[in-house]
């Protein structure tokens, strides 16, 4: 048995195999139509990229020995097929402005793990805390908890993250002077490149709480979680509310239909009655919200980011438009794409697997 | 592309979307191609009249491959979702699909347009 077949053995019981596959080719066309709608915006957008890396000061022979290099005054279309190319081999060339002479893959590699962190810490909030306050607000349906967990969903879901941000660095950072205002760690605190696993020497993720939880850093994590808790927060917030809302109508929902009143009425326990028919059920619409929340997530990380200062892909995207570092930005937005539907098909997956007619 | 010897059903599939995607490509084409021409009538200068059209129809055309995908992926969804919402709407996961995939056509047309332009300027 060889690996692929092993893989498809393990994930057969839980969704065909085929769903997967016809859902990874589908990704194809839109990486695809992502980096053409980057390759075109690009090019309609003003700018030089010669005077970005030769500066205003250049002369014409050398700007335009920068176009040729760079085959800027090759045809268009031998531009654009070069383009998706190198996309689809994820080589971007190197960055013209904010990592000057390194390549915007290893940009990515150096500034992604940042972004993920920040938006995993902000999902597991949400969902931890949005699922059971969505069941809690619908079991409880009109008392003052679902009247309280309402509310704050509504101003969870209402406040935007450039004005909770400031918000909350004036209040716990300038105020109280609970959290630190930006970074990721403690400046006194520096953090080796490699971890030991069994004497071997390996690559740290570039997560900051989990490479100190690697190195058995108490101190370090600490002062990383310190670090994270307010920007966590931030992003948290709106999907926390986003969550517990539609866990409330989808359970308020699913606790109205006969199969539940028939359980019920066949002895079954409440508690038991909700988690085991009622709960699996109206997962199936929060899942759906979650995956499309991730987007999001990503999406606020560029506020996010910006507003804590932590150099993430969404501060090194908002860097690269503001000085027309075209690789970082087609780089970073095809990441982003890829991650968003690489989510979505997790999604599917989970999906299908709540309710196998989903397959069909 | 079919041929001869395949059976009707599968020359049907294939000729259905040839013509759905040709026909967006030939408009395409002659959009592209006027565009171009018109613009670099109108600016005096070619290389930049090429590449505001081609991006235009590089624009055009990842929206339509965007969207087809899209309407693949989440139309069926859509449309049970309306149905379960119980909102009056004609929109249909096949009818995006089709328009989407005539949109793909329209915008490669462009891009193929303009540069047989260009080369001809």
């Amino acid at each position: 048995m060889n690996w692929t077949q092993f893989l498809f053995r393990l994930v057969e019981p839980v969704v065909p195999p085929r769903f997967v596959i016809k859902r990874l080719l589908l990704l194809i066309p839109v990486l695809f139509g992502v980096a053409s709608v980057v390759f075109a915006i690009l090019h309609l957008a003003p700018g030089d990229p010669a005077i970005i890396i030769a500066g205003q000061r250049a002369s014409a022979e050398q700007l335009e020995q920068i176009r040729v290099e760079l085959g800027l005054r090759r045809p268009l279309w031998e531009q654009y097929l070069s383009f998706l190319w190198d996309a689809a081999r994820f080589d971007f060339g190197q960055s013209y402005s904010i990592s000057r002479g390194n390549s915007v893959r290893s940009v990515i590699s150096d500034r992604l793990p940042i972004t993920l962190e920040l938006a995993i810490y902000g999902q597991a909030a949400g969902i931890l805390l949005g699922l059971p306050l969505g069941i809690i607000s619908a079991v409880k349906q009109d008392s003052l908890t679902d009247h309280v967990t309402r509310i704050g969903a509504l101003t969870g879901i209402s406040v935007p993250i450039f004005w909770s941000g400031p918000l909350l660095i004036l209040l716990f950072s300038t105020y109280l002077d609970v959290f630190p205002t930006s970074g990721r760690i403690k400046s006194t605190l520096f953090l080796p490149d490699t971890w030991m696993l069994f004497g071997r020497e390996l690559p740290l993720t570039g997560m900051i709480t989990l490479d100190t939880i690697l190195l058995g850093n108490t101190e370090a994590f600490l002062s990383a979680a310190h670090h994270l808790f307010l920007p966590a927060v931030v992003i948290g917030v709106y999907s926390t509310a986003l969550i517990s809302r539609m866990m409330r109508s989808s359970m308020l929902e699913v606790i109205r239909q006969d199969y539940i009143r028939t359980a019920r009425a066949k002895g079954q326990g409440a508690k038991i009655t909700l988690m085991k028919h009622g709960f699996r059920n109206a997962l199936i619409p929060v899942v759906t919200v979650i995956g499309i929340q991730f987007g999001t997530l990503l999406g606020g990380a560029v506020l996010t980011e910006t507003v804590f200062g932590i150099n993430g892909m969404g501060l090194t995207i908002v860097n690269a438009i503001g000085v027309s570092d075209y690789p970082v930005v087609q780089g970073t937005v095809l990441t982003f794409a890829l991650l968003f539907t690489l989510v979505n098909l997790l999604v599917d997956v989970t999906y299908s697997y709540l309710d196998p007619r989903i397959q069909q | 592309m079919a041929q001869r010897g395949d059976p009707p059903r599968l020359r049907q599939y294939v000729a259905v979307r040839a013509r759905l995607v040709g026909s967006g490509l030939v408009v395409g084409l002659l959009l592209g191609g006027l565009g171009m021409a018109g613009w670099t009538f109108y600016t005096g200068d070619a290389q930049s009249s090429e590449a505001t059209v081609f991006a235009l129809g590089a624009l055009v055309f990842g929206f339509g491959l965007l969207g087809w995908s899209g309407s693949i992926l989440a139309g069926r969804g859509i449309e049970a979702m309306q149905e379960h919402m119980g909102t009056r709407s004609n929109w249909t996961e096949r009818d995006s699909r089709r328009a989407m995939a005539r949109l793909c056509g329209g915008g490669g047309g462009i891009m193929v347009g303009t540069s047989i332009v260009a080369v001809l300027l």
